[in-house]
């Protein structure tokens, strides 16, 4: 092996090192950041009232004594539904993004690299659903209610979906890549629509609570971002681990027809 | 237990399984994922050592 050969083999190494490394401390953190982010949640942010007490601006009465202030306890879900939410935009914009860099480079990489963004997208799109569901449940009494952030979202879900049944149903690995990509880039013009309908279109079962006044207070904003950092840490874990399993796979293959030449 | 507390945990226990579903569900589906996942990359990462062995071997031999 020639010297600049070897030394380009060693950065290379190191650098896959490097990575491997990063993925597990970033998966220490994910850990630690959600765990803290969550138990900040229930024990440090201040409770919510119900919105029943906010619009009325008034208590109740229990036991026959008057409490201003009931607490909406079911609102501590804001506190990972957000995160994941949140987590699958960032991550979607990859699937997005990686589609642009295949259609222009034409490198089959980023049309893995695209795939396991979607996968990783479907995961926490599928978090977002069940846990926005429980809390749609407990908070509304329903199940599901089409309003503009839930409808949206809905259509996310089924363009993620659509984008593995476009997938399957191509055979030829070129044009799929090429159709995938695609559908990937314009599906994604639905993520920010999605983030940003609160905004635009103002509703009373989703308000911004975000860098408003009468918002998240200091102890709610930081539970807050502690747990949506450690979300989006588990993203780049699951990403990385995912992307490193295709790339052993693909050199086992390769090495295997190596053996059988 | 008072009128007051009572009242209040009544109110507040029936949200209790929804929140504790959320968490439950949402650590038990992450760390199932990343756990499968490890464990898939790690069998991979074995056998990749195995085939890059026999290769080695193949390479010796002829």
């Amino acid at each position: 092996m020639r010297r600049e050969d070897a030394a380009s083999f060693s950065r290379r190494k190191l650098t896959d090192v490097d990575k491997r490394r990063l993925t597990y401390i970033a998966l220490a953190a994910a850990g630690v950041l959600t765990l803290t982010g969550f138990l900040l949640a229930f024990f440090v942010a201040t409770p919510a009232q119900t919105i029943a007490t906010l619009s009325t601006g008034g208590g109740r009465l229990f036991g026959g004594v008057f409490v201003s202030h009931p607490i909406d306890f079911g609102q501590k879900i804001f506190y990972f539904h957000v995160p994941v939410a949140i987590t699958s935009f960032a991550v979607f914009f990859f699937t997005a993004y990686f589609g642009a860099r295949f259609l222009i480079t034409r490198d089959p990489a980023y049309d893995v690299k695209a795939r396991i963004a979607a996968e990783v997208t479907l995961i926490f799109v599928l978090l977002t659903m069940l846990t926005g569901d429980l809390w749609t449940r407990w908070a509304w009494g329903v199940w599901w209610v089409w309003e503009p952030r839930l409808t949206t979202y809905f259509i996310l879900t089924l363009l993620v979906v659509a984008y593995f049944v476009l997938r399957a149903s191509v055979d030829d690995d070129e044009r799929r890549a090429v159709y995938a990509a695609v559908f990937g880039i314009i599906a994604f013009i639905d993520a920010p629509i999605s983030f940003a309908i609160t905004r635009l279109v103002p509703s009373e079962l989703h308000p911004v609570v975000i860098g408003v006044p009468g918002g998240l207070d200091g102890t709610q904003l930081a539970a807050f971002l502690i747990a949506m950092f450690g979300m989006l840490a588990f993203g780049f874990v699951i990403y990385q681990l995912r992307w490193r399993e295709e790339r052993v796979k693909e050199r086992i293959e390769a090495l295997k027809s190596a053996l059988e030449d | 237990m008072d009128a007051v507390t009572k009242e209040i945990f009544a109110l507040v226990s029936p949200s209790l399984p929804y929140v504790i579903g959320v968490y439950a569900a949402l650590w038990a589906g992450l760390m199932i994922y990343v756990g499968v996942t490890l464990s898939r990359l790690g069998r991979l990462e074995r056998q990749l050592v195995l085939v890059e062995d026999a290769l080695a071997k193949q390479g010796r031999t002829s």
